[in-house]
């Protein structure tokens, strides 16, 4: 979707920075053999200079990660990664090596970026965003930090967290998604190269969005993001995630975890524009985004996930919430486009533990081509929800005969006066409503992307607004050739 | 206007119109009545060039311009409008933002500057107001739960806005009552201009007591079986189609 | 399955227990059964048939016993199969055993028993046991289907309904599985097949109690391990009650295989009030085009029960519409599960499927997992789906409080009123005049309905 690295003048000249102060400069090699063990691990925390503790815990998840099977329940059907032919760690030797400007950089990614019409620094000095880049494997650029500061808010590469704040990161890493609560949460915890950190003292409105981009550059690399954002008490945070990869031939892992901590009578937003290399027309290549993300909301806290997922070539998602304080919100707003040989199974879960809890979930999938696209999601009421609340509403749009769509919603509750309320609909795009709208001389593309905008309104007001344009043309050019 | 010379189209392999011939000049009002399954909204739905409908012979050229060959689409920037018999839903898309992407389109065609939006959203209202639809329909999803009579009204309304050079209402009365098929009579003969040509397809004479026609056509077995004036349609009302089997073989 | 597989000791149990087959010609379906039976896994937590759906009532006490002759009177026999008002066929089993003096339907020439098959019916039993879907049955439920193939491999007999073309039977048909105490839990491999030709039509009751009449009292401690295969012919038409009111004690395992045809109609409404153990899977396959499914059911689990229902609505082909409501209501310490499937095949265009979930949850230690699942493959289809865990609406408790209704009385009064709606459904009214007061009586209420007023309201 949008390309940090090569757009953002501002970014490079900060990459620059960051290498010439050492940030990445005692990197010698910049991809490590493929393979996973044990040493692999060692290097990959000694690259960083990591304490003890963080070799231990890596050590630890991966021990447990060893024990692991990969799990096969999901609706999608892909070929298994083979972790031992991937690369666990890749980051950039110096800017030699990364796209120096746009004419470097593949044609097709920036004709998409085009398409869009909204460059990234545009974007970014429109909404005063800060900016972590996530390139590869290693943060890059972090924006803004000084103005930042100011505020009391930490933002920074959580590989500097490890340093800089290790009573924070310690206290929080991996108690909202604990190494062994999957298969690729625990080879993550493992792995994980970089990600973002976020902090936001007591009572601190965060005076602008923060955002990441996370591009996967080098072929045969997994990324392992690991993301973690804590909002103390009474604090408010909105976070902008976008995603993007060069196209390739084979098959690129994208396994990251992001943790979400709102504490007492906090509020996070967190949005994600996904747009990873979704593989050709033929289905090859395309990246497998196997993420973790889960948030938990302490008393009064307020948790909500937006996200827009257009890209990879099988998506499986789940952001969550955990809704352990009385009275805690958590809300998912989801569209979720296939096209041609893309799968996704994705959706939310809401795991309502405290009183009077309350979560929405809205989720909106696109099917076209010769995709499949599952919603899975869980709404657990649990024996002390008393007065926990649900609203579920899951439609589908198909696109052609070829496609599929599919509802998997569980739902578990054990208190009497818990309400949950569920409803899917599926619906087509018929060509009656393009007929009408070609005798009004609206073409078939503007035809189905005002229907498909529609389809997706009440998700993309939740976007931020400079997004919400860019999601609309994404799906716009995702779709192109769908129909018709 | 528009000249439609041997006109043959079949739907699903089956043969509908079967050697059709009209001409219409600027100005004129011409009604087509006859039969259930005569082929009077196979007409409509060919001119308009809706899919699966498909063109086996003949011709259609409006203002000297070959259409049989043009998009669906490109019919309507040319001029072409059709009143749907049954306006389909569009839920999500509203009203307001559909009637703008289609003026858009259509001015564009033209060589006319984009109407802004402040400009259209005013033009909207005033349409809106002479079709006598409240203006939160402009708000709502295109024909998103109108009534029969609301959906026909927004046909309407989309006609006034496009300032098409031919109309084909395609029983545009069916299923209204007499106060909504005034509205839209009204609608229709304040439309009516030395530029601009109707094909009013109808199946019943009432219609044509409000749109008062310069020619009525039958149309019965895929052809135009008998023509006259306006006077024509009143001798329908009164004998049926059956008085006409005999001079056409038709069922 | 490889060497190493491990039976549960339930599969061991019931291997022991399996009678050499004395049907030759059944001896086919009776060996790929039990193959098919002792190889397969049991299911567990981790098998997403069974995720909510715990087993162990099976596996504590296998209940493989052989079924014990009965030594209740005729009379006791006939008060436990009676429905009042119903005037229909009726046709005793108890443990298993049919009883010929209560089972006027052997008369007959539409019903019969395998056993005393003639030539051509075994020629029917033969095409479609097993395989009335057109293909073999149970494919589809892995692995649920192991009890399916304990069915086919204990399979000595069974119940035939054959309905000729065009032709109907003139009343009601009930089926009466009865079961009673025994020193031992024993098993009841029930098997029913129905097929009606091209526009016959039946009203089918399938009735599965516990002897003593009740189905609060312990004492009925059998396993009822029951399969019904119906094939609806063309333009034929089927109503199909299934109503299970058996003792806390007993468990139940069922599935019911519908093959619709061409413009085939087939309403069924389905009725667990518990046993410590029910599950059933439904799987209603539209084969050909322009059939319709009406598929209700009601679960009123209280006590420590557990109720499972798994359905599956397959759209294989164009043009069929089906509509699905299930309401439960739990109670006490019960749990249940419900599993509603839309399938919309490939091709399977105009397609108009719905289906709704409602549940009640009435304690804190009650529980519900439900979920409604689409999976769909063709476009131009209208789906829809819904499934709530509610309360009782205070409105309108309040409304009936405020006009002089104790608190316990109007919640009695709504619970009731949540599922008589698809009660009033069925075309059949003596059901539902049996029923009521069986209901009413489950949500606390002692006396009986008005049924006239009920019955005029």
């Amino acid at each position: 979707m949008t390309d940090a690295v090569t757009s953002n003048d501002e970014i490079h000249e900060q990459i620059r920075k960051d290498y010439a102060a050492g940030f990445v400069s005692d990197i010698e090699s910049d991809t490590i053999e493929p393979g996973l063990n044990e040493d692999v691990i060692r290097f990959i925390s000694a690259k960083k200079g990591e304490p003890e503790w963080m070799t231990d815990w890596r050590l630890k998840a991966f021990a447990a990660w060893q024990e692991m099977e990969e799990p096969d329940w999901a609706h999608v059907d892909y070929e298994k990664p083979d972790f031992q032919a991937l690369s666990y760690y890749s980051a950039p030797k110096s800017m030699a090596d990364g796209p120096k400007s746009l004419d470097e950089v593949d044609p097709k990614l920036l004709e998409t970026y085009d398409k869009l019409g909204i460059p990234l620094h545009e974007q970014m000095a429109l909404a005063g965003v800060a900016v972590d880049a996530v390139f590869d494997s290693v943060s890059v650029a972090t924006t803004f930090r000084e103005k930042l500061a100011e505020a009391g808010v930490i933002f920074m590469p959580i590989s500097e967290a490890v340093h800089e704040h290790p009573e924070l990161v310690k206290k929080h890493l991996g108690t909202v998604v604990p190494q062994r609560d999957n298969f690729y949460s625990a080879l993550n915890s493992a792995v994980f190269s970089d990600g973002s950190f976020v902090y936001i003292p007591k009572g601190v409105r965060c005076p602008m969005e923060l955002s990441t981009y996370f591009r996967i550059n080098e072929a045969k690399t997994g990324q392992f993001e690991r993301t973690l954002i804590i909002a103390d008490e009474g604090s408010h945070v909105s976070y902008l995630e976008g995603c993007t990869a060069p196209m390739r031939d084979e098959n690129q892992l994208q396994a990251g975890v992001v943790e979400l901590v709102a504490c007492d009578d906090a509020e996070i937003k967190y949005s994600t524009v996904q747009n990873w290399y979704p593989g050709d027309e033929e289905g090859k290549g395309g990246i497998y985004n196997f993420v973790t993300k889960r948030a938990v909301a302490h008393t009064n806290a307020k948790v909500s996930w937006t996200q827009v997922e257009t890209g990879s070539a099988v998506t499986w998602k789940y952001p969550s919430c955990v809704l352990k304080g009385d009275n805690s919100v958590g809300e998912f707003y989801s569209v979720a486009l296939t096209n041609n040989f893309q799968q996704a199974d994705t959706g939310t879960k809401m795991i309502h533990l405290g009183k009077n809890t309350k979560s929405t979930i809205i989720s909106k999938g696109i099917s076209a081509g010769k995709s499949q696209n599952a919603y899975r999601g869980l709404v657990r009421m649990n024996p002390n929800a008393e007065g926990a609340r649900n609203y579920t509403q899951c439609d589908s749009l198909l696109i052609g005969d070829q496609c599929g769509a599919h509802t998997f919603p569980y739902i578990e509750s054990k208190h009497p006066s818990a309400v949950v309320e569920h409803e899917a609909t599926t619906s087509t795009v018929s060509d009656d409503q393009l007929f009408l709208c070609r005798q009004r001389g609206i073409d078939t593309e503007k035809a189905v992307s005002m229907i498909v905008n529609g389809f997706c309104k009440e998700v993309f007001k939740e976007l931020p607004m400079e997004f919400a344009v860019e999601a609309g043309k994404l799906l716009e050019i995702s779709l192109e050739g769908s129909v018709g | 206007m528009i000249s439609i010379q041997n006109l043959q189209a079949k739907v699903e392999e089956k043969d509908i119109l079967k050697g059709l011939s009209l001409d219409i000049k600027p100005g004129e009002v011409h009604a087509i009545m006859g039969p259930n399954g005569a082929g009077k909204s196979t007409l409509g739905n060919v001119l308009a060039g809706r899919d699966g409908y498909e063109v086996t012979g003949g011709s259609a050229t409006l203002n000297g311009k070959d259409i049989l060959d043009l998009e669906a689409e490109e019919r309507a920037r040319e001029g072409l409008f059709l009143a749907f018999q049954y306006p389909v839903e569009i839920p999500g898309v509203s009203n307001l933002e559909f009637l703008k992407a289609s003026v858009d389109a259509v001015r564009e065609h033209q060589g006319k500057d984009a109407l802004d939006s402040v400009k259209f959203l005013k033009l909207a209202r005033e349409k809106c107001k002479a079709v006598n639809l409240d203006q939160s329909f402009l708000k709502r999803g295109v024909n998103e739960g109108f009534s029969g009579g609301e959906k026909k009204r927004n046909e309407l309304m989309q006609m006034m806005l496009l300032e098409p050079s031919l109309c084909i209402l395609d029983e545009t009365d069916s299923g209204l009552d007499i106060d909504a098929l005034q509205v839209v009579a009204n609608g229709v003969n304040a439309m009516r201009d030395p530029n601009r040509s109707f094909i009013v397809v109808t199946h019943y004479q009432r219609l044509l007591d409000y749109i008062v026609p310069d020619y009525v056509h039958v149309l019965a077995d895929g052809k135009i079986v008998k023509s006259g004036g306006k006077e024509l349609a009143l001798e329908l009302e009164e004998k049926g189609y059956s008085w006409l089997d005999t001079t056409t073989g038709a069922q | 399955m490889s060497e190493t597989h491990t039976m549960s000791n339930f599969q061991q149990a019931q291997l022991n227990a399996l009678a050499e087959s004395t049907q030759s010609w059944l001896g086919d379906l009776n060996s790929a059964g039990r193959e098919a039976f002792e190889q397969a896994p049991w299911p567990t937590r981790k098998t997403e048939a069974f995720k909510y759906c715990s087993l162990r009532t099976l596996t504590d006490d296998p209940r493989a016993a052989t079924a014990p002759a009965t030594t209740a009177s005729t009379d006791a026999i006939r008060a436990a199969a009676d429905i009042p008002h119903f005037d229909g066929y009726q046709l005793v089993l108890v443990n298993g055993q049919v009883n010929t003096e209560l089972s006027d339907a052997l008369a007959l020439e539409q019903v019969t028993l395998l056993s005393q098959a003639s030539t051509e019916q075994q020629a029917l039993a033969k095409e479609y046991l097993g395989k009335s879907l057109g293909k073999t049955v149970a494919g589809d439920l892995d692995p649920s289907h192991l009890f399916n193939q304990l069915n086919n491999a204990s399979l000595q007999d069974a119940v035939l309904v054959e309905i000729k073309r065009n032709s109907r039977l003139d009343k009601p048909l009930q089926l009466c599985y009865l079961n009673t105490e025994a020193d031992a839990g024993f098993t009841v491999n029930g098997r029913v097949l129905v097929v009606l030709e091209t526009g016959a039509e039946l009203e089918l009751v399938e009735h599965y109690a516990s002897l003593d009449g009740t189905n609060d009292n312990s004492g009925d401690n059998s396993f009822t391990n029951a399969m019904t295969e119906v094939v609806v012919g063309d333009n034929a038409r089927l109503i199909h009650y299934r109503l299970q009111l058996m003792h806390n004690d007993a468990a139940h395992i069922g599935s019911v295989w519908v093959n619709l045809k061409r413009d085939a109609n087939y309403q069924a409404f389905h009725l667990a009030l518990g046993s410590q153990l029910t599950r059933n899977d439904i799987v209603v396959h539209h084969s050909v085009g322009g059939s319709h499914s009406d598929i209700n059911g009601v679960y009123v689990p209280l006590g420590k029960q557990l109720v499972d229902f798994h359905t599956c609505i397959e759209h294989a082909v164009a043009h069929c519409t089906s509509n699905e409501i299930f309401r439960g209501i739990i109670n006490d310490q019960a749990k249940a599960v419900f599993n509603g499937r839309i399938h919309i095949h490939k091709d399977a265009q105009k397609t108009l499927a719905e289906l709704s979930n409602k549940n009640l949850l009435l304690t804190n230690k009650a529980e519900i997992n439900t979920k409604p699942e689409l999976e769909i493959y063709a476009d131009d289809v209208k789906c829809a789906h819904g499934a709530t865990v509610a309360q009782l609406d205070d409105k309108a408790r309040f409304y009936l409080q405020s006009r002089g209704i104790s608190e316990d009385e109007a919640q009695v009064m709504l619970s009731f009123g949540f599922i008589n709606e698809l009660l009033d459904a069925m075309p059949d009214k003596a059901i539902g005049h049996w029923l009521r007061p069986i209901l009413a009586k489950r949500f606390g209420r002692e006396q009986s309905f008005d049924e006239d007023l009920v019955e005029t309201v």
